[in-house]
């Protein structure tokens, strides 16, 4: 009897952490869908070991669902997981499921942590953590990690369209482990500067991708056509 | 009077139908590179990013003519020392085997003069063939695939140029070029003061620039002492100005190198032909 109560007792308490956490995490989306189309001048910069790149401004232009166009003069880095894909899962409100982690502070705020599991045994995202800022139901930081990617930490920063909840800069920390110089192509025979004898202890190094997003044009409608290769 | 032997030296290398092949060549090359970019540089270009991008996205027109006159230069910089050398080491065995080297040594010029005016017009024949491969690699890319930001990968990683950084490279990468060519002629022209028939030294020339790529390219370190002095391990020093920050230092000392060479292999071959007997 003592068991079967215990296990009851045990049941309501996680059926309602994960309810709590539904809800926060519906007002997050509910925040998310309002946003239809949006474009948005981006400053990005590109801060990972092996890649050397200059700070480069861009035009990043989003449509719902999934439709995603950055347009530079020059090349631009980003990261292949974490930015509008994260968005696009949460919208698939059916496809995962969400566990209450309690309660963190980031810097002086108190966030809801939630960690959000696919059903699916297919999906790209194995597990997604979200710190929540639950005054504003904005994702404050996010740690997401993605079968061909690896880990993917993202720390969001609102100014200005937080009513969206659009952020003003985003930093993402990337896993760059998995990168590999393919010899072929890199062969160079001038190169006579000895053999990096360190190389293991890099191999764990992180690399940091800001953008800096500014002038949001939200909900104005964009042309299918923008989002068409070129 | 030497500007007049130079004059008739360049019109010899001229009417020669050889001096045409390595026009011929490199044009021909280069447009089947251009063709190949053109229908499947996306693959290549794969190639060279697939190590990061299952973690980055590359966004932007990656294939453009500045990379395109990039991977050009890359591919051609180890083959055009053969056409180089296909006309340069004609140069004095050349008179040799036509039996024109007495005629030419009964002119009111010294030995030493007809040698350098060799090397001079050589040095232009030389010129005219990197200033083609600067018009076909450089502009005519840029003319089918666009201009844009020059992604470089070497050993250290990728370095993404700005397309308003990048001219001044080329323009200067080119002129290091030129010099490494202009080595391989006089290595040419040097052995072409040693030899009677027009082979020999074209292959002799190119036989040097094997072994010594080959020696300069195996990492043992019973080579590594001289490594530093193979005019070939400084051919490739154009591929500097393409790093960032550029390695002055690095391209200085490997200019030096080169120049060393081309006066050295000069004054071998002004040596041999003042002591080449003509009369036999």
């Amino acid at each position: 009897m003592k068991k079967l109560l215990f296990l009851s007792l045990f049941f309501i308490q996680v059926t309602s952490y994960s309810q709590e956490a539904n809800q926060l995490l519906e007002r997050v989306v509910a925040k998310i869908t309002s946003v239809k189309d949006y474009s948005v001048d981006a400053a990005i910069k590109t801060d990972i070991p092996f890649i050397k790149i200059l700070p480069v401004k861009a035009k990043i232009y989003f449509k719902q669902k999934d439709k995603f166009k950055i347009v530079s003069k020059g090349i631009v880095i980003l990261p292949k997981q974490g930015f509008t894909d994260v968005n696009t899962f949460l919208r698939k409100t059916n496809s995962y499921m969400a566990v209450d982690g309690g309660s963190k502070m980031i810097g002086e705020l108190k966030t809801s942590l939630i960690t959000v599991i696919p059903t699916s045994e297919n999906s790209e995202f194995v597990l997604a953590k979200l710190w929540i800022d639950p005054k504003n139901a904005v994702i404050i930081s996010s740690q997401i990690t993605t079968r061909s990617s690896g880990t993917v930490n993202v720390d969001y920063f609102y100014t200005s369209e937080l009513a969206f909840g659009l952020p003003s800069e985003l930093i993402f920390e990337i896993d760059i482990k998995k990168f590999k110089m393919p010899k072929s192509v890199a062969a160079d025979i001038n190169n006579d500067k000895p053999k990096d004898k360190s190389k293991k202890k890099t191999a764990d190094k992180k690399g940091i991708i800001t953008i800096k997003l500014s002038n949001y044009v939200i909900n104005k409608g964009i042309n299918d056509a923008i989002f068409e290769k070129k | 009077m030497l500007l007049k032997n130079i004059y008739n030296e360049f019109i010899k290398i001229l009417a020669k139908p050889r001096s045409y092949i390595g026009i011929g060549a490199l044009t021909l090359l280069i447009c089947i590179i251009l063709f190949a970019m053109k229908a499947d540089g996306s693959s290549f270009i794969s190639f060279v990013t697939s190590s990061f991008e299952q973690t980055l996205s590359f966004n932007g027109t990656i294939l453009n003519g500045n990379l395109i006159a990039f991977i050009i230069l890359q591919m051609l910089i180890v083959h055009i020392p053969l056409l180089v050398a296909l006309v340069t080491g004609d140069l004095i065995s050349g008179e040799a085997a036509m039996g024109t080297v007495r005629m030419l040594a009964t002119k009111p010029i010294s030995r030493t003069k007809i040698v350098i005016s060799k090397f001079i017009a050589g040095a232009v024949y030389t010129f005219i063939l990197t200033l083609w491969l600067i018009f076909l690699s450089l502009f005519v890319s840029k003319f089918i695939f666009g201009s844009g930001d020059l992604i470089v990968l070497n050993s250290e990683g990728l370095v993404i140029l700005k397309e308003q950084d990048i001219l001044w490279r080329y323009g200067l990468s080119f002129i290091v070029a030129f010099l490494s060519l202009l080595t391989v002629s006089s290595v040419s022209i040097c052995f072409s003061a040693f030899a009677e028939n027009s082979i020999g030294p074209i292959v002799s020339t190119m036989a040097v620039i094997i072994l010594f790529t080959i020696i300069g390219s195996m990492d043992v370190s019973v080579f590594q002492n001289i490594k530093p002095f193979l005019f070939t391990t400084h051919m490739a020093s154009w591929r500097s100005f393409f790093e960032d920050p550029v390695p002055y230092s690095k391209i200085f000392n490997s200019i030096i190198i080169l120049v060393v060479h081309n006066v050295l292999l000069v004054s071998i071959a002004i040596i041999k032909f003042n002591k080449k007997d003509i009369t036999s």
